[in-house]
């Protein structure tokens, strides 16, 4: 029991207090995952058959679904990620205290699966907010699922009070997207105004030689 | 009389636990020694029956399916995929991602070089190894593959997707003596038809040549006749 909880990795081996201290803030931090509570296609329902008796995520201490994102510790995106849906998501991460942990639960949140290609869903939630286990499947069955979680509290243990990204300097919030005609990630403000200056430009200069060719 | 109804469901409450104990003591010592780790869960079963997951699996059933895998013969360790690309025409997500194999002048080869499908889309409708008319594309059981991540983890190239027949066989017992028997027929059916085609060729040849003795008997005999017919003249 002692070794499972105190792996000290080789670069910390001098450092007791930290590395014991490690161990506990890990230990507890994953035997206490609480998910919040919002499903957003049919993998939702392979969540719901995980938390209920059958397969019983309360074994991992996890079944304290919560509905507001104050108090959960991991987003399971379980479904289709549209673009309409984006910015509220964002806005839910960005809203979870830190630590936060987000799992794409399915093809269609990992990639977008069958609507990889449409007009109106993301590929992937990872183009917007970072992803820690991905579990492919359509839907991932109830033990899929679980094995995902089980993957993310070895992520947990893995990591150490001095690198994580939640003690160090700036905060990590996302923009949320803006959903217009299309969704705009407005981290890359600066280069979709290049490309909108650029094509206004070339409207500009389609202007000029049209007005020419009308005077001659 | 008042109260009845909660006298009844704390009787249905009080059974469903009691039947859990004795589910439990059962299989003695417990459910839980040793290696019963893959439960069946027949119909018949009373209590209540969390599966404990990491520690017991269900048993899957045998059409169960999660992501493709390629199968290679055990015996010779030859794919028997042929890259004809019907699975990846059939393929709705378009996931499959197939490279040729080719000779040194560019003829192509029935192989893969290549074999990719990008896991982190398959819908796993199992279309692919509906349309397989060589029985090389099949669906997985397997479904502890999360990752940490998408790139490259989830897309799986020929390492990752290859199983060999017995694993196939293993996986889909019913499935599989069905296909052997199949195959075992079309080859009885193959052997007869080639044997009527080569007794069919035998007499054929056996007419042409008897025709041939025949018209060179002929040949011969107007020859003859022709010879005959120069010594009158002479």
């Amino acid at each position: 029991m002692a070794d499972e909880y105190l792996e000290v990795p080789p670069e910390l081996s001098r450092n007791v207090f930290l590395t014991t201290l490690d161990a506990v803030y890990n230990w507890s931090r994953r035997s206490s995952l609480w998910p919040m509570m919002f499903g957003l296609a049919c993998c939702a329902i392979e969540m719901i058959a995980v938390a209920a008796a059958r397969y019983d995520l309360a074994r991992f201490g996890m079944e304290v679904m919560r509905p507001s994102p104050r108090q959960a510790d991991v987003m399971i995106v379980s479904g289709t990620v549209t673009k309409k849906m984006v910015p509220q998501i964002v806005r839910l991460y960005n809203q979870m205290p830190q630590p936060r942990y987000v799992v794409a639960m399915g093809a269609c949140a990992t990639g977008g699966g069958p609507f990889k290609e449409g007009y109106n869903v993301v590929s992937g939630v990872d183009k917007f907010i970072p992803v820690d286990v991905y579990i492919p499947g359509c839907p991932p069955t109830p033990e899929a699922l679980l094995y995902g979680m089980m993957r993310l509290q070895e992520k947990i243990k893995r990591q150490s009070i001095k690198t994580v990204p939640w003690y160090q300097k700036g905060r990590d919030d996302i923009p949320v997207p803006v959903l217009g005609p299309d969704v705009l990630d407005l981290r890359r403000k600066d280069e979709i105004k290049a490309i909108s200056a650029q094509i206004a430009d070339s409207e500009k200069y389609l202007d000029r030689l049209a007005e020419k060719q009308r005077a001659s | 009389m008042v109260g009845k109804g909660i006298l009844r469901g704390l009787a249905t409450t009080a059974r469903h636990l009691l039947e859990t104990y004795i589910d439990d003591v059962k299989g003695i010592p417990s459910r839980y020694a040793y290696d019963r780790h893959f439960i069946k869960q027949p119909l018949d079963e009373r209590g209540i029956f969390t599966i404990q997951y990491p520690e017991e699996r269900r048993v899957l059933p045998e059409r169960f399916r999660y992501v493709p895998m390629l199968i290679y013969d055990a015996d010779t360790g030859e794919d028997r995929c042929t890259a004809c690309g019907i699975c990846a025409k059939v393929c709705p997500t378009q996931c499959i991602w197939i490279v040729r194999e080719e000779d040194k002048t560019g003829k192509p080869l029935p192989r893969s070089q290549e074999f990719y499908i990008d896991i982190s889309i398959c819908m796993g409708c199992g279309f692919c190894a509906e349309f397989c008319p060589f029985d090389s594309i099949k669906m997985n059981h397997d479904y502890e593959i999360a990752v940490y991540h998408r790139f490259p983890d989830l897309i799986l190239t020929k390492d990752d997707l290859v199983v060999p027949t017995t694993y196939y066989a293993q996986l889909y017992p019913e499935a599989w003596e069905a296909e052997e028997r199949a195959r075992e027929e079309e080859r009885k059916r193959k052997e007869a038809r080639e044997k009527a085609l080569a007794a069919k060729r035998a007499a054929a040849a056996k007419k042409k040549a008897a025709a041939k003795k025949a018209e060179e008997a002929k040949k011969a005999g107007e020859e003859k006749a022709d010879g005959k017919d120069e010594e009158k003249k002479a």
